[in-house]
Parts: C-alpha cells; structure tokens; sequence
C-alpha cells in the first residue's frame, strides 16, 4: 500500500512539473473549465428567477440547489483530476500498442493505467463546489445535521468510486474494440442524467429512466445522493438510498475490476 | 523447416518454451467505400498464425539473436516471453514463471526495451521516469543512484537526462529507453529492435553498452534485430524465424559454414583480363576496372586459384566468407510461406 501511495505520489509530481511546463495550456485549461461552470451557474440563476423550486414539492429551492450543483462539481473535478486524463489516454495506448510498456511493470495494470495522469486544472471547478455547497448549506433551513455532515464526504466517496468503476469499464471495452475514441463523450452522455435532481424523472418516460439510472446503470445516485442527503432533511426513504449508494460503488468497483482482468487477458497487441 | 535444435548445456535454462503457438483473428476489409459498407453487414476475417509451435531454451547469460523477416513472428515471441500477451497454446517459462500470468516476482527481474515504443515519460525529462521506476522496482536510494549513474556515465548522456524525451534525437532517446530499462537490473532482458532507424555511431554505442552490461552482470539477453552488424557484434547464438516456426537454431559462425556453398574471391589485377578470360574461369562474377569478384566453390577454391592466378599479374587476394546479410537472406527465401487460413 505505501509504494503505491509512493507511485502515485510520483505520478502527482511528475503531472505538476508537466502541467508547469505548459503554463499557457494550464492557465487556458483553468479558464475554460471555469468559463463553462459560470455559464451554469447563470443558468441556474436565471431558472430560479423564473421558479422558486425545481420540481413541485421536491424541496429543491435555490439554496439546496446549489449544494446539489456543487456536488456535482465537487465530484466532477476528483473524477476529471484523477481518472479521466489516464482514461483518455488508455484509448491511444490500446490502439497503438503503448499498452505493452506498462503491462511488463510489476505493479497492478488497473492502478498503472487508470491513475498515472493528474489533471490540475480540474480543480478550480472542486474548489468553486466546495463554495457553492459551503454557501448552499448554510442558507438551507433547516440546516444540515451532523450525520448529514459525516455522511457526505462518505457518499461523495461513493459517487467518486461509481464514476471510477464506470470509467475502467469504458476503458476495458477499449481493449475488446481496439478502438474506442468516443469514450469521453459516451462517458459525458450517460452522466449527463446525473447533473440533475432525480425528483425530476417522473411520468412514462422518466419513472422507467430513474429506475434504470437508479439501479442498472447506477448514475442518479452519484450526486443526488449526497447532495440529498446535505442539503435536504434526511427521511426514513433515504436511509434505503444511501445504502444503495454504498452497495453500488462496491458493487462497480468490484464488477470494474473483473472487466478490467478480463479485457487485459484478452489484449493482443498492437503490431511494432 | 531446414534445422532446429533445442539448446539444454543445464538443468534449468532461464527460459524454456515448449510448442508455442499464437493465432490471431483479424479483420479482412475490403478497399473503398463501396467495401466499407459492405462490411458493416458482413465482416470476413481470417486467422494469421504468428507462432506455429516453437520451442526453445535458453541458458543463464545468454546472449541470443531472433532474426527473421517482417512478420516472421519475432515480436509476438518476445510478446508472449514478457506476458503481454497469452498464446493460443504451448508453455513457457521465464525465470521459472508462467509469463501471461504476470507475477510481479517474475515483472521484477526482467525487461522489455522495443525498440518502436518508448517507456519514458515524452513531456518530461527522463530523470523523472528513473525516478518513478525506482519507486515501482523498490529500489533504495543508494542502489538507484549507483546503477543509475554507472549507465548513464557508460552511455555518456549526463547532459541528456534533465532534458524533456520529446527534445532528443532517437539514438538519445533508445540509449535512455535502456538506462530505464537496467536501472533494476534484469535477469533476462528482451530487447526489439532497439537499433531500429539508429546511425551507425549509436549502434556502436549501443554494442559496446550491451556488451559490457551483459557481459558484467550475466544478463541473459533475447535480441531481435534486422541489422546484421548487431548480431555480429553481440551474439554468439542465433535462432531464425520464419512464418512463426524455428527455422535454425545454433551458432552465427555455423550458419555460414551450413548455408553457403561458396566464397567470394576478389583479385586486383595490373591488367584486367579480358572477358573471355573470365568467362573461362565459369564462375558467375562482378567486374569493377581491374578488380574482379568471384563466387567459386568452397571446395574448390585451391584448385580454381592457381589456375585464376596463371598468367596475371595480381596486386591483391582476398578470399571472405558470403556477406551474412546474403546468407540470412537466403535463409529467409528457404523457409515455405505455409497458408494462412482463407477468410471466412
């Protein structure tokens, strides 16, 4: 455990000192990813001026909104920092055979490829989530208990780890296709549900959708669930949610690891 | 297939490989747009056999050539000895593991160095990349600094390690991509094609460097390479593939004296003798002003000299073995090209 807590403390610097190297892309990056969480962020506000509440009932005024945008982002940034750039990456490396330098390694292949790049610019959208839940939940009424407190950074543990699971498990079909360059922007359209209250998807279409997004493909409970359980008042029904929320992220990591076994047993090179 | 000797001078050879064979599926698609769209109904594939069932055992310390045409199934050898990748079927063994199932005990002592594929960080300066291998093989400090700065004074790159991969030449890169590699010190090093597209002062580098490492630490080394002077250089042994089986196995100085027939006599004449005179002589030759080169017989040079020599005024005599790169070639063209399966 300490020498892969060591490799990853290498992989952290040796980003750093990248990310330094390339100080305009850094400062771009920064401003981009922060230019589109403002635009949000406006948007949001301009809905609220419009509504007090999304969804009649649901509880979702503007300050437990906010707490639930704020986890979003909080757990977009760990996902976008630590995960992603390796899995963007990993495509490249099935397609052209780079896979190959890192299966010889004596470390685990999982940890190798899917933590070796830290995107610092990710962040800056964190720290602007750690504001919004920070001002969200001390303007929410009632305010937040201290189980409420405990459980969040628990639960945001385990949308991080869902997202990871989903993550590797993208990256494994790459190994299967050989090619999988719309990895990131499938990833972006599945999660795309997640960036909302799941109190929304009701009726024909979204009861059905909830259900699947909820236990299938178990996305609605990587920020709902925490920002839920924050910023709104914690009810007998939720106790079943958060224990879904913790069985799932078990569930994912463990399902993830397999396909990820199974899909490196299947690897086959690329030609040299 | 001309010849193939297994090689056991011990009881536990390093690596021990028993009918290896490694097929592929892969995607026949036909050309144009027209062929595209066909094949997002019906795709055809076909299997192409890399490996046909090779065997192979090499000993400690070794330092082995695997030579063969594109294609021949040299890398996928090399690819299965380091667990890339699983065979269809057969068994190896390396230091005693089953390869493909990727023990870190076995990871720890052996290395890949490919020649076409860089390990080390691109963006950053290789410095940074021994750092991370000295974390990942457990290295202490000491031992990481020693081993790494014996390299890098052997390779003279001192100035090079601070400097971002992406900003070297390619024979600055490949001599990093091996200080990567030894920094553990491997017991078995595989090494593709590491001289690829290199000029002809790294390659001796890169010889003398090999040279020394094995000859200092006993490293068994498995080397693919298409350049002839390596092999010369560096090996003593040499197995050649063709179209994934064993065609030879034994030693370089063997492969001449089993696969030529001929030597190649070059004379320098005062005066160069008439083309009816050379054709007398019946041996096929190249003329280039008063210098003539003869391919005769080995067998019957003795007697085809005197009478070449009768009656001329020569200036010089040299008598060498074929160009190995000849005799290689010749062995590539022996081996049959056996069908793959048809598409289906």
């Amino acid at each position: 455990m300490m020498r892969y807590l060591q490799i990853f403390g290498t992989f952290v610097a040796a980003s750093l000192v990248r990310d330094m190297t390339f100080r305009i892309n850094f400062i771009l990056e920064c401003v981009t990813s922060l230019g589109w969480m403002g635009m949000n962020l406006a948007f949001y506000l301009l809905v609220f001026s419009y509504t007090s509440e999304i969804g009649q009932g649901s509880g979702w005024t503007k300050a437990p909104f906010f707490v639930f945008l704020g986890t979003g982002l909080i757990i977009n940034a760990i996902v976008q920092a630590f995960f992603m750039p390796s899995a963007e990456e990993f495509a490249e490396m099935v397609r052209t055979g780079g896979l190959d330098t890192t299966l010889v390694k004596p470390v685990d292949a999982q940890f190798l490829l899917s933590m070796h790049r830290v995107k610092f610019s990710a962040f800056a959208n964190g720290l602007v989530g750690v504001a919004l839940v920070c001002w969200g939940a001390s303007k929410a009424d009632p305010a937040p208990s201290l189980t409420a407190w405990l459980l969040f950074p628990l639960l945001i543990g385990c949308g991080v780890a869902i997202s990871y699971g989903l993550i590797v498990m993208l990256a494994a079909a790459t190994i299967l296709m050989g090619r999988n360059q719309s990895l990131y922007d499938f990833w972006f359209y599945i999660t795309n549900f997640s960036r909302y209250p799941a109190e929304i998807y009701t009726g024909p279409w979204g009861g059905p959708l909830r259900m699947i997004c909820t236990f299938v493909l178990p996305i609605l409970l990587v920020v709902n669930v925490p920002a839920h359980t924050l910023a709104l008042p914690i009810r007998a029904g939720d106790v079943r949610l958060i224990i879904a929320a913790i069985v799932a992220a078990v569930l994912m990591l463990v399902l993830s690891r397999l396909t990820f076994q199974a899909a490196i047993n299947k690897y086959r090179s690329a030609s040299s | 297939m001309i010849s193939s000797k297994s090689k056991t001078r011990g009881d536990s050879p390093v690596i021990d490989v028993h009918n290896l064979v490694k097929h592929y599926r892969v995607a026949d698609k036909k050309e144009g747009i027209s062929g595209s769209i066909r094949g997002l109904f019906h795709r055809s594939s076909r299997t192409v056999q890399a490996l046909r069932g090779v065997s192979l055992q090499v000993e400690p310390g070794e330092f082995v050539a695997i030579l063969g045409p594109n294609g021949a199934g040299k890398t996928t050898f090399l690819k299965l000895l380091s667990g890339i990748i699983t065979p269809t079927s057969g068994t190896a063994e390396v230091l005693g593991h089953v390869p493909w199932q990727r023990h870190d005990d076995f990871r720890r002592r052996f290395a890949l160095v490919m020649g076409q594929k860089n390990q080390l960080w691109w963006d950053l300066p290789a410095a940074e990349s021994f750092r991370l291998h000295q974390v990942i093989y457990r290295l202490d400090r000491e031992r990481f600094t020693r081993t790494r700065d014996e390299l890098v004074d052997l390779l003279e790159v001192g100035r090079l390690i601070h400097q971002p991969v992406r900003d070297l030449s390619l024979g600055e890169r490949m001599k990093l991509e091996l200080i990567a590699a030894l920094l553990h010190e491997p017991e078995v090093l595989l090494l593709d094609e590491p001289t690829i597209g290199l000029d002809v002062v790294a390659q001796h580098a890169i010889h003398a460097f090999l040279r020394r490492v094995q000859t200092e630490r006993g490293t068994t080394v498995l080397l693919t390479t298409h350049y002839m002077k390596d092999v010369a250089a560096l090996c003593r042994r040499v197995v050649v593939i063709t179209h994934g089986r064993i065609l030879y196995d034994g030693t370089l100085a063997e492969i001449i004296d089993r696969f030529t027939t001929h030597k190649i006599v070059t004379l320098d004449f005062e005066q160069p003798p008439s083309d009816a005179t050379v054709a007398s002589w019946g041996y096929s030759c190249e003329r280039d002003g008063p210098q003539v080169r003869l391919r005769i017989d080995r067998e019957r040079i003795a007697e085809t000299l005197p009478r070449v020599l009768a009656g001329h005024s020569v200036l010089d005599v040299t008598v060498e073995d074929v160009p190995l790169e000849d005799v290689i070639a010749d062995l590539f063209r022996a081996g049959r090209e056996p069908e793959d399966e048809p598409p289906t």
